[in-house]
């Protein structure tokens, strides 16, 4: 079973992972780079590994690979534990951030070195090489050479020479980064439509949250060498589990008040509460932006009584970002942002003005000092 | 606003140094096509003679056969024993890499005169003077370190992720080596051959420690010709080995450029 | 296609087959350095000290009459000090002609640049009895050089067989050497700064002598260092060129070496080369830790 190594939330036991990592250490030398890392991946599933530079995502794929080799622990196959196989014997298939097309042989060429390992026949070669090429849209550049071509056109060869045989385990390594944004968007689509329509059991690393949360199916969000929340895009999003989560997700507003004896919080001179019951003492409290209601007719508001938390603010910035616009407020000394859609919201407001912000407390995350 | 360096009396010192830089080598050229007896400048006529005697001078001819033989064979024996070391030095890591590094090019750190003299008296014990095998051998103490260098060089700029992905896809280190990693390193081992073969071919203080009555090679005869007689034979000699030297480092230049193959 | 397909599955090679496979690898380099490199060089050192016999042989004994005797001699003493003065001297007058060179190289750019740079390195392919021939006729007397200068009125000095010709010819073969150390040693100098000089108002030559100078000394370092050790150490024009008249450690090595047959006394003199050496890469490193500190 699972070991409490997941900081936040999220577990759930999987029946038969198709890829399941165990008891996972990685140390060079003194430093501990993964402590202790367990993760299950279900057939056929897309899952991300998302987090920022160093949180050990790029290693945890890299030995998934093969390419690293853990201090400790099992990674193990479909039942089979690969952990002590080389990376020639695993059957997996690795897209390169920097794609790593061979230079001096053709497209076709390097989408057929695969087979060629694998001892399959010339013809049945060019045949599997020609679909994998067409499925990528690439089948008129076959005879061309990996510098002749974009760095988009680079990446779908990379993606179709990793698929042409056809692995257990499909992993890339921050293949998008590279793109511009344009063809990073239309890329995203085609490797999920791919993934999807094969049925590949595929790892992601990346560190693009937007990326993460529009193509996967699971996302394990790792900072520091560890799993801070493992669960769907919208899990992660709606319902961060650890103050890294929230913010490292989508935008998020963060507060500090005073955890009381009831679990309530108060904020200046506002009592408000969290889904959770608050500890005592100094706490932070993160709302998304984008759930706050804002009421400009203040009177009208405080004589109003709601389930929800509210809080008076006064609005000291308004920001056009095209299809949002945001409301800067400051409450109790720190900026709040409210964020509406442009279309609904009214001309007119001004800095200075005062408002009622109000929540729902199920979109109150609390969490202690220090985060 | 003429800038200083470019000003005109700056441009004259620096005609005239290039002038005094290329002044022996391309005096060779007008020399080989001499008539006269003797070694002068202008020449009082002109002719192919020194050209026909080059070509019916049997030492000569076959003391430049040697030269290419020698250099061939040293070329082919460096790059055998260099790539492997370089791979082993810049892949494989282990420690006292670097260590073994600066030893096997340290011989390039030595002055000629002394290895040449070092090697001399080893050989003499060891029956090795005034042999084809002890030539091959003094030439590949100075030939190994260059290609070492260019080799190792090329290994590490090579983007590892290629043999990576090779890996992933199946492939077993040694077939990595010889479908990835060596193919990789095309220009890398073009530089080191024609550096190699250049440097032995033109190789002449360890040689003359080594040459003899029964072997030699060419510029070691070329320097004995000097040493007693210096005339128009030995200009068109020259020319021969300077348009040797065009021939290899054009074709280097083809296949990468010659200032990235040489200067890092 | 599934993993059981493709062949039996191999551990990743352990740390301690991988040294294995390092030495197999290196196992050639390592022979040839040993046969050809360290047991030569470790055999001359100890020849040093032993007794050249008057049969021919090599005595086994360790003496230090090598040593002593080359110290305590005249002749010696003088070729020393000649070779290392005659060695300052081209490394002084290397460094004046490439300067320029190097100077105007580094602020050339583009095809030019490029053109510049293969015609400074291609007499460096060519062998050195090759431009040694080329000097050898240049300075002969009744030369082209000779009679460029008596045309100007003067008379032409006498330039073969002489110490003089020896310099000259060394100066020009070394120049390719100094002028790659210059520019690899120009990387601080940008020609921004020498606009904000002047544009601070100081005059060309200003400019040069109080800051292109002093950037550019850490490439005149490492030149003048290159240029030394080779001149000491060179054997081949001041043989040819000095016409058995010009004394210097290198054509003393050989004659003692192939001439005389005096191993002992030649590995002594060999072992000196690497003590200047030595010396020279010492003076080089306090040279350049007092650029370090300004």
């Amino acid at each position: 079973m699972m070991h409490q190594t997941i900081r936040g939330g999220g577990i759930e036991a999987i029946d038969d992972p198709y890829l399941s990592l165990r008891d996972i250490n990685k140390r060079y030398g003194m430093v501990e780079v993964i402590p202790n890392l367990n993760l299950e991946v279900r057939k056929g599933e897309l899952i991300a590994l998302l987090g920022p530079s160093g949180c050990g995502k790029t290693t945890t794929l890299r030995m998934i690979a093969g390419l690293i080799s853990p201090t400790s622990g099992t990674i193990a196959v479909g039942g089979r534990d690969v952990t002590h196989i080389a990376p020639h014997g695993r059957d997996m298939g690795l897209v390169f951030q920097s794609y790593a097309l061979f230079p001096h042989m053709t497209v076709a060429g390097n989408v057929a070195f695969g087979l060629e390992m694998r001892g399959l026949p010339r013809a049945e070669i060019a045949a599997k090489v020609g679909k994998a090429l067409d499925m990528v849209q690439l089948g008129h550049l076959s005879g061309r050479k990996p510098r002749e071509l974009s760095g988009g056109q680079q990446q779908r060869v990379a993606l179709a020479r990793a698929l042409v045989i056809e692995p257990s385990i499909l992993l890339l390594d921050e293949p998008l980064s590279n793109l511009d944004a344009k063809l990073r968007d239309e890329m995203r689509a085609q490797i999920r439509d791919i993934q999807q329509a094969l049925g590949i059991t595929t790892v992601f690393v990346t560190h693009d949250q937007v990326e993460a949360l529009s193509m996967c199916d699971r996302i394990v969000v790792m900072k520091g060498g560890f799993i801070e929340q493992v669960g769907t895009p919208h899990d992660i999003y709606e319902h961060p589990v650890t103050p890294f989560v929230a913010s490292f997700v989508g935008r998020t507003n963060r507060i500090k008040g005073i955890g009381g004896q009831d679990g309530s919080i108060r904020i200046g001179s506002s009592t408000i509460r969290a889904a959770a019951p608050a500890q005592k003492g100094d706490v932070t409290v993160m709302v998304r932006p984008h759930r706050v209601h804002i009421d400009w007719d203040l009177a009208a508001a405080e004589r109003q009584t709601h389930a929800a938390n509210r809080i008076p603010a006064a609005l000291f910035r308004i920001t056009f970002v095209g299809d949002v616009i945001q409301y800067h407020f400051s409450i109790d000394g720190s900026e709040f942002i409210v964020e509406e859609a442009t279309v609904r919201s009214q001309a007119g407001r001004r800095p200075g003005q005062t408002a009622m912000l109000s929540w729902s407390i199920e979109d109150t995350s609390v969490f202690g000092a220090g985060s | 606003m003429a800038d200083n360096p470019t000003s005109w009396s700056m441009r004259v010192i620096v005609g005239l140094l290039f002038l005094f830089l290329l002044a022996p080598v391309l005096l060779v050229f007008p020399i080989s096509f001499s008539g006269d007896d003797v070694l002068a400048f202008p020449p009082n006529s002109w002719s192919l003679r020194w050209y026909e005697e080059l070509v019916g001078n049997s030492v000569l001819m076959s003391a430049f056969l040697t030269s290419i033989g020698l250099a061939v064979v040293v070329t082919a024996l460096s790059l055998i024993i260099a790539v492997p070391a370089s791979y082993a030095i810049v892949r494989l890591k282990v420690t006292g890499s670097e260590f073994l590094f600066n030893l096997f090019t340290a011989p390039l750190l030595l002055p000629t005169i002394v290895l040449g003299l070092a090697i001399l008296i080893i050989f003499a014990s060891m029956g090795l003077l005034a042999t084809f095998t002890g030539l091959v051998i003094g030439h590949l103490v100075i030939t190994l370190p260059y290609a070492l260098r260019v080799l190792s060089v090329s290994l590490g700029n090579l983007n590892l992720a290629c043999e990576e992905a090779a890996s992933t896809l199946g492939a077993r280190p040694l077939v990595v080596f010889l479908r990835i990693t060596l193919p990789m390193m095309a220009s890398g081992i073009v530089a080191a051959t024609a550096l190699c073969f250049l440097v032995s071919f033109d190789e002449v203080v360890i040689t003359l420690f080594l040459t003899g009555p029964r072997i030699t090679t060419l510029p070691v005869e070329l320097f004995h010709h000097v040493e007693s007689q210096a005339d128009p034979l030995v200009a068109s000699a020259s020319v021969l080995l300077i348009l040797m030297t065009l021939a290899v480092v054009v074709t280097v230049d083809r296949t990468m450029g010659l200032t990235k193959a040489f200067i890092k | 296609m599934t993993v059981a397909a493709l062949d039996l599955p191999i551990a990743a090679p352990k740390s301690s087959s991988r040294a294995g496979i390092a030495t197999v690898l290196l196992l050639p380099i390592a022979l040839v350095n040993a046969i050809g490199f360290l047991l030569p060089v470790l055999n001359l050192a100890k020849m040093s000290f032993n007794e050249a016999l008057a049969g021919g042989g090599i005595g086994e004994a360790f003496t230090t009459a090598n040593w002593t005797g080359l110290l305590q001699d005249q002749f010696y003493l003088e070729l020393l000090v000649n070779s290392v003065t005659v060695s300052l001297g081209i490394t002084i007058a290397t460094l004046l002609a490439s300067y320029p060179i190097a100077l105007y190289l580094h602020r050339a750019s583009g095809m030019w640049r490029t053109f510049l740079t293969v015609l400074v390195i291609s007499p460096l392919m060519t062998s050195a009895v090759v431009r040694t021939y080329g000097w050898i006729a240049l300075l002969a007397e009744q030369g082209p050089v000779a009679n460029v200068i008596a045309a100007m009125g003067f008379q032409p000095p006498r330039m073969m067989f002489n110490t003089t010709g020896v310099v000259i010819g060394l100066t020009e073969i070394l120049m390719p050497y100094m002028i790659l150390s210059l520019m690899a040693g120009f990387g601080r100098l940008d020609p921004k700064i020498e606009e904000a000089a002047q544009t601070l108002g100081a005059t060309p030559f200003k400019t040069f002598w109080r800051i292109v100078l002093p950037l550019t000394l850490p490439g005149i370092a490492l030149g003048c260092l290159l240029c030394f050790v080779l001149a000491i150490s060179s054997f081949i024009t001041p043989k040819l060129m000095g016409g058995g008249r010009v004394f210097l450690l290198a054509t003393e090595i050989y004659d003692q070496a192939i001439v005389t047959l005096n191993w002992p006394l030649a590995a002594t003199l060999s072992m000196l080369v690497l003590i200047i050496f030595g010396l020279a890469l010492a003076v080089y490193s306090r040279v350049l830790q007092m650029i370090d500190q300004g």
